[in-house]
This record gives C-alpha cells, sequence and structure tokens, in this order.
C-alpha cells in the first residue's frame, strides 16, 4: 500500500493512528531504511522471523487499544533465543486477551547507541514544523530539542543538527561512535517531506527513539497520528 | 524570481493624498493627521469633512466624491461606524490605497467584527490596499508623510534616519516612536508601519516592503502574533542577509503546547517554535523594551565587529567583572591582547593597575588614562571590540576629557566601541553629551555588552551563510 492508501485505511477503519507496523510501512514507502521487522499471527511465525533476523530480538504487541506500548508492558526486548520469544508470545496472548489484536511485530533489536527524536506536529501559525533533538524517554524532561518549518532543505537540517544543547554528544562522546550528519540530515529532510506532503492527513509525527550506534541510524518506534 | 512591487510601495510613493475626516477641532485626531499632512507632505493634500468650509488655508470636501482631481492614497480618521461608508467612496473614487487609523473593529469583538466584516466585503469589491483598522498608520519624516494621529506637543517625531520600524501594537509604536526622537540626535526614522488588526496589510507585508526599501538600513519590528508566518520567515531569511533585522515578539507564554498524543505536540508550544524560527531567518530577538532602544545605538552608530574577542576598560573592578561575566553570557570572549600591546600596557601605567583583560585602571585613573588604553586596544589586531566602562565619581578624572576621548573613539568606527557611564548626576550628564552626538552610551556595564553581544550574533550569522559583515552599513 501507497501512504495515501495507509492513511485512508486508518480512517475508515475509525483510527487516528497508525500501528506502528504501519508507521514503519509509511516510513519504508519514503525509502527510509528501518531495521528488519515482521507482523506475525502465532508463535511459530514469531520464531521464524527471529530465527531469519538473528537474536537478539524485540516482540511488540499492535493494537489500537494500545498507544503507549511501553507504559502497558506491550514491548518486551533482548530475546536471545526461541524458548524466550515463544514465551513472551503466550504472555502477550494471556494478558491482552480482552483486547483486539492486529498481530506481533518481532524486530530485529538495534544495538544500544545515542538515542534521538525526530517529529512533527502541526502548529496554528506556521503549519507542519519538524522537530529534531535528543529523544528516548525522557525527551520531554530534557526538552533539547530545535525546531524548523516543513519541509525543510538538506542545509536547514544540518543547520537544526547543530543547534541542539548536547550536540557533543553527536562527536563520539565518550568512546561512543560519532554520528553521522549526512546521514541524519537526510532522514530530517524526508520525514519533514513526509509530513508536508500528507499534510491533510498527519497532525503528529512521532519518530522516538532513532538510535544512531556505529551501525547506522535506525528509527526504532513510530507513531503518526492522523487529524 | 519575479520582482513584485512591494504593496506598501503604494503608500509611501504617493504624489496626493487624502484626510478623510479633517476635523476643525484642534489636537482632534483628523486635524492632528491634516496638520501633519499641510505642513509637510510635498505633494498635493486633499482634506475631506462633510460640513465643507476651510481648515488651514485649505478647502474642506463636503465628501471624497467631491474632488475631481485623482488621489493616491487616504486616511480615513472618522468613527468606526462612518468608515464602511467612507470606504465605499473611496473605492468608488478610485482611491486604491487606504488607510483605517480608527479603532472599534475586530478588537473590540462582535460588534466590532460585524463592522470589519463590511469593510471586507468593501476592500474586495473595490480591490483596495488597507492599512488597519485601529492603527497609527505610517511615517516617514524624508518623504513628509505621518498619519500619527497625535499632536507633536505630545508625541515628538523622529527626524530621517536609517531605522524602519513596523509594529502591531499602535501604542507600542507610539512610544517607541516617541522615545527615538529624544535618543541622541533624533536622526533615526526611515519608514515607520503600525498596521493594527492587520486586515489586509500585515506584517509580511511591511517586512517585504522595507527589506527592499534601498532607505532602510535595519530593521525593528514588534509583533504579538504572525498572520502570514510562513511567508514571513522565508522572506526574513533573505532580508537579514543585506539589513540587521531584530525586534520583540512578544506574547510568549501563550501556551500552544498541548498534551497531544506525541512527544513532539506535547513539545511544540508555539513560542519554542516563533523563537527557533525567528533564529533561523536571522531576526534578533530580544525580549525587554529597553534592548530595542539599545539596538538602535549599537546597530546605527557602530560597524559590525569582525570577530567576538573583546577588550574591557574599567576603572572599577565590580563594574569590569560583571561585564567579563556577560561577555561570556553572550557567547563573546575575552581578547587575549597581543604582545606588543600588552607591553605598552604595562609600560604605560603603573603597577597597581591591573593591564589584563579587563584593564583595570582603579580609582586613580585619569581621562588620559582611558586615553592611552583605548589608543592601545583599539588598534590590536586581536581585539574585535571594546568596552570602555566608566564609574565617573572618582577624584582625578576629568569627566570633559573623558567625554572627549570617548567621543574620538567611538567615531572612529573601525570596531565598535561601547560605552556604559554608572552612576548618578554626573554619569548622567558625561551620558547626555555623548548621545547627543549619537554615540552609544548605556546605563550599566551588562547592556553595553549584551548590546555588543547582539552585533557579535549579527556577525556570525552572516559569515554562517556567507556574507562579509562588512559588506552590511548601518552608520554612515
Amino acid at each position: 500500500m501507497n501512504n495515501r492508501e495507509l492513511f485512508e485505511k486508518t480512517k475508515q477503519e475509525n483510527r487516528s493512528w497508525l500501528l506502528e507496523h504501519e508507521a514503519k510501512q509509511v516510513l519504508q514507502n519514503m525509502n527510509i531504511l528501518i531495521p528488519p521487522s515482521k507482523l506475525v499471527l502465532n508463535e511459530e511465525e514469531a520464531i521464524e522471523s527471529a530465527k531469519e533476523f538473528g537474536f537478539p530480538v524485540v516482540l511488540k504487541l499492535m493494537s489500537k487499544d494500545v498507544m503507549h506500548k511501553t507504559d502497558s508492558g506491550a514491548v518486551v526486548i533482548d530475546l536471545s533465543n526461541e524458548q524466550e520469544v515463544k514465551e513472551t508470545y503466550i504472555d502477550f496472548m494471556r494478558r491482552f486477551e480482552n483486547i483486539e489484536i492486529a498481530g506481533v511485530l518481532v524486530e530485529k533489536m538495534v544495538k544500544k547507541g545515542l538515542e534521538l527524536i525526530i517529529g512533527t506536529s502541526t502548529d496554528s501559525t506556521f503549519g507542519p514544523v519538524i522537530l529534531f533533538g535528543v529523544g528516548g524517554v525522557l525527551v520531554e524532561a530534557i526538552k533539547d530539542v530545535v525546531f524548523r518549518m516543513c519541509p525543510v532543505t538538506k542545509e536547514q537540517a544540518l543547520g537544526a543538527i547543530g543547534e541542539i544543547k548536547a550536540k557533543i554528544l553527536l562527536e563520539g562522546f565518550r568512546g561512543q561512535p560519532k554520528v553521522n550528519k549526512d546521514q541524519l540530515a537526510d532522514l530530517i529532510v524526508k520525514i519533514s517531506q513526509l509530513a508536508w506532503e500528507n499534510r491533510e492527513y498527519v497532525t503528529e509525527m512521532d519518530i522516538n527513539p532513532i538510535i544512531a550506534n556505529e551501525d547506522g541510524i535506525f528509527p526504532v518506534d513510530a507513531r503518526i497520528i492522523l487529524k | 524570481m519575479i520582482i513584485m512591487t512591494a504593496r506598501l510601495e503604494n503608500f509611501f510613493n504617493v504624489k496626493s493624498f487624502c484626510v478623510v475626516g479633517a476635523s476643525t477641532t484642534p489636537n482632534k485626531p483628523g486635524n492632528v493627521v491634516a496638520y501633519n499632512f499641510i505642513n509637510s507632505f510635498p505633494g498635493k493634500t486633499y482634506l475631506v469633512n462633510p460640513r465643507g468650509g476651510e481648515l488651514y488655508g485649505k478647502k474642506l470636501y463636503p465628501s471624497i466624491l467631491d474632488v475631481e482631481d485623482e488621489i493616491d492614497a487616504a486616511c480615513i480618521i472618522v468613527p468606526a461606524k462612518y468608515a464602511p461608508q467612507a470606504l465605499e467612496q473611496c473605492g468608488e473614487k478610485g482611491i486604491k490605497n487606504i488607510i483605517v487609523t480608527t479603532g472599534g473593529f475586530s478588537e473590540i469583538g462582535e460588534e466590532g467584527i460585524v463592522l470589519q466584516n463590511q469593510m471586507y466585503e468593501i476592500m474586495k469589491k473595490y480591490n483596495l490596499n488597507v492599512i488597519g483598522p485601529n492603527c497609527l498608520g505610517i511615517y516617514s519624516p524624508a518623504l513628509g508623510i505621518d498619519t500619527m494621529f497625535l499632536p507633536d506637543s505630545k508625541l515628538k517625531r523622529p527626524k530621517s534616519g536609517p531605522v524602519s520600524i513596523f509594529t502591531q501594537s499602535g501604542a507600542f509604536g507610539a512610544a517607541f516612536i516617541d522615545q527615538l526622537s529624544g535618543l541622541g540626535s533624533g536622526q533615526w526614522v526611515s519608514k515607520f508601519i503600525s498596521y493594527g488588526n492587520a486586515s489586509d496589510i500585515n506584517e509580511t507585508d511591511s517586512l517585504e516592503y522595507i527589506g527592499e526599501d534601498s532607505d532602510t538600513k535595519m530593521i525593528i519590528i514588534y509583533l504579538e502574533d504572525f498572520k502570514d508566518g510562513r511567508k514571513f520567515m522565508e522572506i526574513a531569511r533573505e532580508i537579514s542577509l543585506k539589513k540587521p533585522l531584530m525586534g520583540i515578539k512578544a506574547n510568549r507564554t501563550e501556551t500552544g503546547a498541548k498534551a497531544g498524543a506525541s512527544h513532539t505536540a506535547a513539545l511544540s508550544s508555539n513560542d519554542a517554535i516563533v523563537d527557533d524560527l525567528l533564529d533561523e531567518a536571522g531576526i534578533l530577538r530580544v525580549i525587554t523594551w529597553d534592548e530595542l532602544a539599545d539596538c538602535v545605538l549599537a546597530f546605527g552608530t557602530q560597524p559590525l565587529p569582525l570577530g567576538d574577542r573583546v577588550a574591557i576598560i574599567t576603572d572599577g573592578g565590580g563594574a569590569g567583572v560583571m561585564a567579563s561575566d556577560m561577555v561570556s553570557d553572550c557567547n563573546l570572549k575575552l581578547a587575549e591582547f597581543s604582545p606588543d600591546v600588552q607591553k605598552k600596557l604595562d609600560e604605560t601605567f603603573p603597577i597597581f593597575y591591573s593591564t589584563g583583560n579587563p584593564i583595570d585602571l582603579t580609582g586613580s585613573a585619569t581621562a588620559e588614562d582611558y586615553r592611552d588604553a583605548f589608543e592601545a586596544v583599539y588598534n590590536d589586531p586581536n581585539v574585535d571590540a571594546i568596552i570602555n566602562l566608566n564609574i565617573p565619581c572618582i577624584p582625578d578624572l576629568d569627566i570633559n576629557d573623558y567625554v572627549k576621548y570617548t567621543s574620538e573613539f567611538a567615531q572612529r568606527k573601525k570596531k565598535p566601541f561601547l560605552t556604559a557611564l554608572i552612576g548618578g548626576e554626573e554619569g548622567t550628564k558625561a551620558t547626555n553629551k555623548l548621545l547627543a552626538e549619537d554615540i552609544p552610551v548605556f546605563p550599566s556595564p551588562g547592556r553595553a555588552v549584551r548590546a555588543l553581544g547582539l552585533l557579535t550574533d549579527y556577525t556570525k550569522y552572516l559569515r554562517k551563510h556567507g556574507v562579509d559583515p562588512k559588506s552590511i552599513h548601518v552608520e554612515d
């Protein structure tokens, strides 16, 4: 499905936001590299996908009734063998038996790294704006973010990257790998285009965390909220 | 790019002007504006008053439609309820550019909104350009245009100069204009635009016009919100590479951020966004009113620094330390003097003066000590700007000589030279003498350094975008 179709389908199902696997499909349609993942419907499929991607993996429950997955215990990380995948799958089915489930997303776990956020929202004055900054669960407490109007040019994206207070973290802070700013800027440009081109559908977007590690830059979670 | 004439050009570049509501009662708004035009406007002025008769030796036309000649622009100064009719007649007469200073429209609620909507209909029907309503309109001393309806006895007019201003708030505009008239020589203003309710002409039109106006060398803005924020930022990005653009975006606590479903929405308070966008567009944002006049003094009289290295000269340790703190707060650096300059300073001054940076001439300082210190650091290639601090109550300092030396160095204009005079009567007298020559003087070390910080921020912005700060000239 192309992005427009994904948004239309979500609206037809009376949902105001895309499930993570749908949001990741949207990113993929923008040629954004995401960690290997697959939506599965039983534990055999889960194990098969995990083996295909290589351990460790992460299991996430996909349900329109669970938006804040971490808060609901709908994300289990660092599953390092078939047994753990199977147990987690069964545990999900038991704990969430009373809600409508779209499936379980099996995803190759991204190695630790610097957690960043790219998001968009709709400002009453400026329309779609993009935010870049330090991500993770503490994003709202740390508030180290920079805004630009969508869409941004690569030059503007690079400028924004250079403006966060913690920019030293991008330079390979205390033995961490250096973040590829060029690649990061491309990602900001693509997300800003996504928000701009689909402004009649999308009101908010959180790509958080985006993990930057020695292998590259990976959107690990994605949330797209429709108008 | 298609070069289009900014719509405001039609208001300033006029040969004939009509005052609708020219009152015969002294100091009434319609009387003041009529007086302004008759006294200053080099083109033809027409006055309209339904009662007819004469005012200041000019015929009062009972209606706009009675005027036979063509008219380029008009100012409507009648009570709000009569404004739509006056606007309609302007339209019929073929006047395309109209300023409506009267209040009592959308800003007062329901009843006013109805009136403003009537105005919109007329504007559309005749394809009019309208400034206002609820505004002071426009002022340009060089062009003899002045729709500010407060008499000169109350609101003093600054003379012609490099600064153009546009403001959403008329009261801010009146106060700031009045202030500029009393700042130094009072020669500051090129174009002033107060657009009030922005029913048509708004902040973006204003920026577009004065950005391209060759007489405008720097721009000061006062905004509370944007009518066309996206375009404003796009235009500002271009203009800020040609002339400094600075000002206040008030209404900072407006709560745009809501508990949205995303972190991004939760972080997206309108002011956080505005702050970043202003910064990116090269608009120097200041927060307090006094910083605006400080900007006019600093940008209007001194060149941009070519670097961030500051020399501080003081006669008081405390003032020097506070200035040094502000230097780092403003992302500036204390200069390290070059060896020969350091040697010169060490040889010139007694052992108990501090010849590092800040140079502390102590309470024993004389005006000549200041002069020698200025001379040494002004020519040091390691120094990009000078902060000259003086607490004038010390015994051996001849304040008149100090004023003379300060004035001389501030007028060299090779590097920014900013002064703070701190104290009571003696300081105030010296300040007034210096300001009369448009020498930038501030009442505290912090304000002097902060003004330098803004000059330097602009240099940095220009360099980041590949523009040579030497290409920007505000001061003559």
